[in-house]
């Protein structure tokens, strides 16, 4: 009856289903249970108390059959109505185990939703541990749990703290406000650090959460295994945790399609705590019937518990994995190589060696073109003995040189690329590096012509470092390299090495005709501002360490977000601890005010959050420190891939010609662009949300098609009703490097519509990181064919 | 919860379709998802999880079949994996196996399968057990019934006993004349041995598969004689727990017919039964291959059924290649197997031959992983051991037996 879903007879069924949930047949009840949701779904506001009366009738049931499909309906019409809950957590804990298994999926997360909200974290667990250490400087009450924590003496401080830290907070913030929080000054941390704890042994609810649920990591049905170890994962005490590392990994041994959904959540338990994984590293050994996702997988997670204890037969499974058919999954080995080797310092040696050697092998053959996959291997394979050697320069001067020596032979433009960079970048390290110097700028310069235009931009850039820290006598050599190849590069056909050489032949005019004569002195006397520009630009690079890649996945264990990345519709973080009203014991009543404050407040938070991110973004650009994400990660972080270093020359490109048109233009054009952009923007999600008001809500996908440049990037959005959601992610749609400078991105924003609660708001973000204006940019809807003529709209930015 | 359920032939098409909610999911979602099939290969078939434009889907692949579920809410995405599993597995239990076929000629079981399935989007009645008694399997008897009478339902008009029993995965009046249990151990050996021949991984994932045929609500309680072997254990439903944590004892209300009653998995053993040496040589553009198989340790037993399959990797022009012993076969994608069927006493079975590299290339650089499959009646390699089977109120004639089986599962040798 429930399943017509006519909104007339709604409330004729609602009576029936609450008769029947007094039914003395256990089955009659059962249905009554499963009908409920479908009410629910009629969306009457009349009903719902009702309903939520009758949800609560069924959970107190006897019957485990009832339970579990009670379970079902309170997870779907009231997930945070957990008065219904605290009135029989403990019967709904003893029968846990009995409940059919997809019932018990649900039931498990309801109850640890529940525990979260009524009494807190545990004070043992990992979740908490951090917090407390950070609060410990602020509030002197928390201390003794810090202390005994130390009491506990586990195997402490061997896992990533800050990354647990940041999983911990996420779990129970959500990304969003993480991330506007973090943008905010630690203000308000404390406030939730003041957040009370529980202890695991003295508490008799959490204590009975996770007794029932351990029986629970024995099932067959691996999503009830999961959700089980993602309970013990955050409630139970550190030295307990360890009891669900053999249930995860056997189920890795079901189908292969749960497998990878396994293999993402141990990644994130493996990353926070490794000394967890380290006895099974074996599990993770790739077999060949993996699909290619979880052989990537696995190498990462291998490469982040690995030890020194187990480095040496994990290697030897790399060798294997290295001469694989499948070259995309041997260029992740070496990378998996590299990681592993900055990991554990002192296999640096041995992983270069072993680096080496398989560059030597991929010369022999690489002279033909045998596809792209072993071009991936070696380029792979440069980037890992980049990273190695960044860590400590001084003592891999060996490994520089034959890198310098092989440049002969190396055909590929991205690893000639990275060479050369290094050919810049120590070129002051050790003794006989600089005496080589000369030799190999020569060998660039005579090859230069031949070379790929990454290739040309970079050797430019090289020169110029070698330059900037040559002395004495190789001074005029380089000197006189460095004119020639800016004659060259002058004529070249490309339009990029014309910039910059006409650029790099600006700033050095000066130098270049007064330094022949008088050499040193002259040095001294002309560091005027091109000069210390260029000292900045270049000698800078050094200190910016690559960052950690934070892709990591902040979400709940075992939820949809967490695999794909983004918080999905209806995904909501754990309760704010103790943040239940429906305390029975009282105690902690003045904390109720107190926490509701804080609700307050972070709503407010939430809904500035959405200008949050790019007007921070924007200061940063402001304040003149141009080498922040854009430009440091090219050139050091090997995350970003092989695509990415090629692009290195044209994206180091950008920032130095704007600098280059002089300290207070520079300074008055970003002024003037970032003013401009907040109407801009408003413009923007107006007319988009216009465009979509013809539509069905759903899809759209749009795109944005610029008619200066003959590129065109489509990317798909997809839009449900993410009303509730805290999200400031942004995704970009065109980065500057494809788009010619051109930078798009985009997020959805947190308020909900104001037209149609069906409807999305979007916000688009344009941003000129090119020297050239940009005139008619139109975002065009790509489904309704409605040009949405932003054509009028000159960009601000571009007045110049 | 999940809103849709879609079965697509292996070339694209949708067999079946079934909505489980209000909010309908449009057909156009596998189009999408097709398109991006046939634009990225296979990596994305082998994608579990997806983000498409307007809905997540769940996908597994099944005999050429995908199945795909669709939601557009936070779920776990374990459940609608489990969950499309278990329907393929069903399935192909009532079918027979699994084709495009077979299901289009039996709509009707399948959509009332899926129906007694999953309600609302949430997964209903997933026990086997339960749900042939429900729904009757198809045979050639219905068929004529249903073409004769005009009648086509096979949903059955009582309503299953269990559903309201306390052991909901047992009919309540089970009668038998014969009282038999069988209990099966079948093992699977997931071996890597590597370049060098050296055993990287040796490990047993086995189940213990039970056949009951007994009347009444029988009590068992199986005990095995060295349970301190079992690495990780998982359960069926059925079995308590309580007395597996104090004293390692299975005790249980089976389940009606053949069930799984666990799973296991015993870790680094130190031997696999039959060893496998590839030897690959390559110079001047050829490249020569040579593997012997023989058996290592004999467990007693004949080892049967063994097949040798690897890829030639993609630089491998042509390949020819004989054997001793057996057949083999080259097929079109590269994919060569070699079945051995039993390794005769006289001779080691050895196979040969030369292949030939892509023009340019000198020497053979990477090189095929060789799966070994094979099968060992009579014996479990883990060495597990069923100490007894115990009944309480015994029937007047139990009959009880035990068997066990061990074959290859992820076994693998690199070269």
């Amino acid at each position: 009856m429930a399943g017509i879903r006519l909104h007339v007879i709604s409330p004729l069924v609602l009576v029936a289903v609450g008769k029947c949930a007094r039914d003395p047949s256990v089955f009659v009840r059962k249905c009554a249970a499963n009908a409920l949701p479908k009410l629910h779904e009629l969306r009457q506001e009349e009903i719902t108390s009702a309903i939520e009366e009758i949800v609560g009738i069924l959970l107190n049931d006897r019957s485990p059959g009832v339970v579990g499909a009670a379970a079902a309906a309170f997870a779907s019409i009231c997930p945070n109505n957990f008065t219904l809950i605290g009135r029989n957590y403990r019967n709904l804990c003893q029968i846990l185990p009995d409940v059919e298994e997809w019932g018990q999926i649900l039931l498990i997360e309801i109850l640890l939703r529940y525990v979260v909200a009524s009494h807190g974290l545990v004070k043992e667990s990992i979740m908490s541990s951090l917090l407390c250490i950070e609060s410990s400087h602020s509030e002197k009450d928390v201390f003794d749990v810090n202390v005994a924590l130390e009491d506990n003496g586990i195997p402490s401080r061997t896992y990533d703290s800050e990354l647990v830290n940041l999983v911990s907070r996420s779990y129970i913030e959500g990304l969003g406000e993480y991330l506007t929080r973090s943008s905010d000054t630690n203000a308000r941390s404390s406030d939730l650090n003041g957040a009370r704890f529980t202890s695991g042994k003295t508490n008799d609810d959490v204590k009975l959460l996770l007794q029932c649920t351990s029986p629970l990591l024995w099932s067959h049905n691996s999503a009830v295994v999961l959700a089980a170890a993602g309970v013990h994962w955050i409630m139970s005490p550190k030295e307990d945790v360890k009891r669900i590392v053999k249930p995860l990994l056997f189920i890795l041994r079901s189908s292969g399609a749960s497998k990878y959904v396994v293999l993402c959540n141990i990644q994130v338990f493996a990353k926070a705590l490794p000394h967890l994984f380290v006895p099974h590293y074996e599990d993770f050994f790739v077999s060949s019937s993996d699909s290619y996702q979880s052989k990537a997988l696995k190498l990462e997670i291998l490469s982040s518990i690995v030890t020194e204890s187990s480095i040496s037969s994990v290697f030897k499974e790399f060798q294997d994995y290295i001469r694989d058919p499948d070259r995309r999954f041997a260029a992740d080995t070496v990378a998996a190589i590299g990681l592993c080797a900055r990991k554990l310092p002192k296999m640096a040696n041995t992983c270069v060696e072993g680096l080496l050697a398989l560059i030597r092998q991929e010369l022999l053959t690489s002279d033909i073109e045998s596809g792209n996959g072993e071009a991936d291997v070696l380029i792979q394979s440069i980037i890992s003995i980049k990273s190695i050697i960044k860590q400590d320069p001084s003592c891999h001067e060996k490994v520089i040189i034959q890198l310098f020596r092989s440049l002969d032979s190396i055909k590929v433009p991205e690893a000639r690329v990275m060479i050369i960079w290094m050919v810049g970048e120590y070129s002051s390290v050790g003794v006989k590096i600089p005496r080589m110097l000369t030799t190999v700028l020569k060998y660039l310069a005579w090859c230069f012509k031949s070379e790929a235009v990454e290739t040309k931009l970079q050797i430019l850039n090289t020169t110029i470092k070698v330059l900037l820290c040559a002395k004495g006598g190789d001074m005029w050599t380089i000197t006189r390299l460095f004119s020639y190849l800016l004659e060259l590069a002058e004529c070249d056909l490309n339009y990029d090495v014309r910039d910059r050489a006409r650029f790099f032949k600006k700033l050095f005019s000066h130098n270049l005709c007064s330094q022949v004569p008088e050499e040193t002195n002259a040095l001294q006397e002309n560091k005027d501002l091109p000069l210390v520009l260029v000292e900045c630009i270049f000698r800078k690079q050094e200190n910016l360490a690559a960052s950690e890649p934070i892709n990591d996945r902040f979400y709940l264990p075992g939820s949809l977000s967490q695999i794909v990345l983004h918080a999905a519709p209806g995904y909501e973080p754990l309760p704010k601890p103790c943040s239940s009203l429906c305390d029975d014991l009282g105690q902690f009543s003045n904390s109720i005010d107190r926490t509701t404050a804080l609700g307050e407040e972070w709503t407010g938070s939430s809904s500035n959050g959405t200008d949050d991110p790019d007007t921070s973004g924007s200061l940063d650009e402001e304040s003149g420190s141009n080498y922040d994400s854009q430009q440091s990660i090219p050139g050091l972080s090997d995350n970003s891939g092989t695509g990415d270093s090629a692009s290195e020359g044209d994206r180091n490109c950008d920032p130095l010609i704007q600098i280059s048109d002089a300290g207070i233009a520079c300074s008055n054009e970003n002024g003037a662009s970032h003013s401009g952009f907040p109407d801009l923007e408003g413009m923007m999600s107006k007319r988009a949300l216009e465009s979509w008001l013809d539509e069905q809500p759903g899809s759209s996908s749009p795109s944005a098609s610029e008619q200066i440049q003959v590129r065109q990037s489509s990317a798909r959005i997809s839009i449900g009703n993410i009303g509730r959601q805290v999200k400031a992610k942004s995704y970009t749609l065109l980065d500057p490097a494809n788009g010619n400078g051109l930078k798009v991105y985009y997020s959805f924003s947190s308020e909900a519509s104001t037209i149609s609660p069906q409807l999305v708001c979007l916000e688009t973000f344009f941003e000129n990181c090119s020297s050239e204006t940009m005139s008619e940019v139109t975002l065009v809807d790509e489904e309704s064919h409605k040009a949405l003529d932003l054509a009028d709209l000159t960009l601000a930015t571009t007045a110049r | 919860m999940l809103q849709c359920i879609f079965l697509l032939a292996d070339n694209g098409a949708v067999i079946l379709e079934k909505q489980l909610t209000g909010h309908r999911v449009d057909r156009s979602i596998c189009d999408w998802f097709w398109d991006h099939v046939i634009s990225q290969g296979d990596s994305f078939k082998s994608m579990p999880v997806i983000a498409s434009p307007t809905h997540y889907i769940f996908q597994i692949v099944r005999a050429g079949i995908t199945f795909l579920a669709c939601t557009q809410v936070e779920m776990p995405p374990l459940m609608g994996i489990e969950f499309l599993c278990r329907v393929a597995d069903i399935l192909s239990d009532y079918l027979g196996e699994l084709n495009e076929d077979l299901i289009k000629d039996n709509f009707v079981i399948v959509y009332e399968l899926l129906d007694e399935m999953i309600d609302n989007g949430f997964p209903l009645t997933t026990e086997p057990n339960i749900l042939r008694e429900m729904i009757a399997p198809p045979n050639i008897v219905s068929k004529m019934l249903s073409v004769v009478t005009g009648n086509s339902s096979n949903v059955s008009d009582i309503l299953p006993g269990a559903t309201a029993s306390c052991v909901p995965w047992r009919p309540t009046d089970v009668k038998y004349a014969n009282n038999e249990v069988y209990v099966d151990l079948v093992e699977e050996m997931d071996a890597i041995i590597n370049r060098d021949g050296v055993l990287v991984k040796c490990e047993i994932y086995g189940e213990v598969q039970v056949n009951c045929l007994l009347s009444g609500l029988p009590d068992l309680t199986l005990s095995f004689a060295n349970p301190s072997i079992l690495h990780d254990v998982r359960f069926h439903p059925c079995v308590r727990f309580r007395p597996w944590e104090s004293h390692q004892i299975l005790s249980f209300v089976p389940p009606d017919g053949q069930f799984k009653l666990m799973s296991y998995r015993v870790k680094k053993l130190k031997s696999t039964p039959i060893y496998v040496k590839p030897q690959l040589t390559s110079d001047a553009g050829t490249c020569r291959i040579s593997v012997m198989v023989g058996i290592r340790n004999d467990p007693g037993k004949t080892i049967d059924s063994i097949i040798l399959q690897f890829q030639l990797p993609p630089c491998i022009l042509s390949a020819d290649l004989t054997s001793n012993h057996g057949t083999v076969n080259v097929l079109s994608n590269k994919i060569c197997t070699w079945s051995i069927g039993r390794i005769p006493k006289d001779k080691a079975p050895s196979l040969s031959g030369t292949m030939v590299l892509e023009t340019g290339l000198e020497t053979l650089r990477v090189f095929p992983t060789f799966q070994v499959e094979f099968r060992i009646m009579g014996v479990a390699l883990s060495g597990l051991q069923i100490d007894k089977l115990d009944l309480q109120n015994v029937p007047n004639r139990l009959y009880k037996g035990f068997r066990a089986v061990t074959r290859a599962g992820e076994y693998e040798v690199r070269s």
